[in-house]
């Protein structure tokens, strides 16, 4: 009778759940996106229900399995007297199975814990994450080396985030790239442990790239998340003819700050102070045998509801450079910049203005003042994203630093881009350009290029 | 015995399922202890806020309830979501969120996970803190 009345009551209870279900179905009958929904929720409760019975059917087959244990069943026929030894050994198996069973819970989620712990760092069972880039283009001029045409190999970059732990994090990038002889040169672009206090301090050591302005950080080899298809000239890589300080290799403290509308960063530096070797700079990863150091930081404000996406900020940094072909001369440069990144659905400009303020430290003398910068505007429409560039440079020929650099000559560039997102993770780049070399060397030409660039 | 007990499921999991869905509600949730504002959920899941005190939160993606959450709460859509990680990789060396199959995972994640956050389409039982409710 019981029986019945327990089966009755749970009848009616699912009537009234699926009562609700129906109604419901009935009110929102033009919406098919919520049945679907719903049906999908359905079947995981269903499979729920189904693992919740397997797990009734265990319970009871342990509990069973326990109670035989404890107290086991009348033999059929009379069994010889258990021996007081082998008695008390079952007694102590039976009274330690609870004991083991909770040990053996406990192990199992810990274990689970430790799964859970490893994938959300990212360093599960399927290993650490991949990333990268890659590019290829064809132009009458290759991007970086204006003396060579046709089809080009960009660059392969490839780099990776293990997180070792609760606050040890790394960086490392990995690029390939073609020079100009057609070989192949893998670099070890950035190579960065750090240990993270909290949001407002993490601290790196390693050869990461040098904190000014916003372009260098921001883009650097990712060519694919950058809008144009390439970087202002000023600022190329040490190995393609960039006269800045791209990368330093010593140590570097960064963070952020939230306050009521926005948040202020901030990165602190120090390293080893950069040589001219060549004709380029060399950031001198493996140390430094002579000269001096590279010190300086970045201040900047990222906007929060109001002018959501524009950060502004200001950066500064000192460098004792050397010549390897002078030895004992250091040349001391001082550069300040400030910079701006307007970032939003619509559109993205970018602008930054670099002062450069050095002096000779052999020979004593004036300081001697240069100045780079450049304005990139774009625009994104619903079926590409045209921009517009130009960048100036005005280097002191009787300043060292630029004097013994091979591209260390004044120049502008006028750019007009158009670029095409052919898919979430690649995109196709048109630039029309105009070069013109203002010192030392005189001479203009004309750009026209393509690339086509992927992330993964 | 086990068939009432199925029955009695069934029924209790219909009539959650109706609410659930007639409320169509977002539910942000943390492991217990967790406190954040509604303004920082953003911040978390774009990677600008990765501590709560001294505790490493650890964001994970909902499949099942994503789509409402980057248009509810960050306000863009999965491309946009998938290059502001890809950037945010890049430069600051930090991955996204790790991914979920759906809210029964995400939830039983964040309980067993300190510093654990996530976001439910259907509203939390017990064990967890509430941040925010969309």
């Amino acid at each position: 009778m019981t029986r019945q009345v327990c089966r009755v009551a749970a009848w009616a209870l699912c009537l009234v759940g699926a009562c609700g279900l129906s109604s419901h179905a009935v009110a929102a009958d033009n919406q098919n996106d919520r049945v679907t929904a719903l049906e999908q929720k359905l079947d995981r409760s269903l499979k729920l229900i189904e693992q919740l019975a397997a797990r009734v059917r265990e319970l009871e087959a342990e509990r069973a399995g326990t109670s035989n244990l404890t107290q086991p069943a009348q033999p059929a026929q009379p069994a010889p007297p258990a021996r007081p030894a082998e008695a008390a050994q079952q007694a102590a198996v039976a009274q330690s199975l609870p004991q083991t069973q909770q040990r053996l819970e406990s192990v199992e989620q810990q274990l689970t814990q430790l799964a859970d712990a490893n994938a959300a760092r990212g360093g599960g069972g399927a290993g650490v994450p991949l990333h990268g880039f890659a590019d290829a283009g064809i132009g009458n001029h290759t991007a970086n080396e204006p003396g060579l045409q046709g089809a080009n190999i960009g660059a392969l970059d490839i780099f990776l985030n293990p997180q070792l732990g609760e606050h040890t994090r790394s960086l490392f990038e990995l690029v390939f790239e073609v020079n100009s002889q057609g070989q192949v040169a893998p670099d070890l672009e950035r190579a960065q442990i750090g240990y993270q206090f909290s949001d407002a301090a993490t601290v790196w050591i390693g050869r990461f790239h040098t904190p000014f302005g916003y372009y260098n950080t921001a883009f650097h080899h990712g060519q694919e998340i950058a809008t144009s298809l390439r970087r202002p000239r000023f600022l190329l890589f040490e190995d393609q003819g960039g006269v800045m300080p791209i990368h330093t290799v010593g140590a570097w403290l960064t963070g952020a700050e939230r306050l009521a509308d926005g948040r202020i960063t901030y990165d602190v530096f120090v390293g080893n102070g950069q040589a001219i070797s060549s004709g380029s700079i060399d950031p001198r990863s493996g140390g430094v045998a002579h000269g001096g150091a590279i010190y300086g930081g970045n201040l900047g404000y990222v906007f929060g509801e109001i002018l959501n996406g524009l950060k502004v900020g200001v950066s500064a940094f000192r460098s004792n450079i050397s010549d390897d072909e002078q030895l004992g001369r250091i040349t001391q440069v001082d550069n300040t910049g400030v910079y701006f990144a307007y970032d939003t659905d619509r559109f993205e400009y970018l602008g930054e203005y670099y002062r450069f303020n050095d002096r000779d430290l052999t020979d004593g003398g004036p300081a001697r003042q240069s100045n780079a910068g450049f304005l990139q505007l774009a625009w994104r429409l619903p079926l590409a994203t045209p921009y517009v560039r130009y960048e100036r440079a005005v280097l002191d020929q009787g300043d060292n630093f630029f004097a013994l650099q091979s591209n260390g000559m004044s120049y502008y560039r006028e750019a007009l881009g158009l670029r095409f997102d052919l898919d979430p993770k690649s995109a196709l780049k048109l630039e029309l350009g105009r070069t013109k070399n203002t010192d030392r060397n005189i001479e203009q030409w004309t750009d026209a290029m393509l690339d086509y660039a992927i992330r993964f | 015995m086990q068939r009432i007990f199925m029955y009695w499921t069934f029924s209790l999991l219909m009539a959650g399922v109706c609410s659930a869905v007639a409320a169509d509600d977002l539910f942000v949730v943390c492991h217990a202890g967790v406190t954040l504002a509604a303004a920082d959920v953003r911040d978390v899941y774009l990677g600008e806020k990765e501590f709560f005190n001294t505790v490493r939160l650890v964001p994970v993606d909902n499949i099942a309830a994503q789509p409402e959450f980057l248009d509810k709460v960050l306000r863009m859509n999965a491309a946009k979501y998938a290059t502001t990680w890809a950037k945010k990789s890049f430069r600051d060396g930090i991955n996204p969120p790790v991914t979920m199959a759906n809210d029964a995972a995400v939830l039983e994640f964040i309980r067993r996970t300190p510093g654990g956050c996530g976001y439910l389409g259907i509203a939390p039982l017990e064990g967890v803190a509430v941040i925010a409710k969309y």
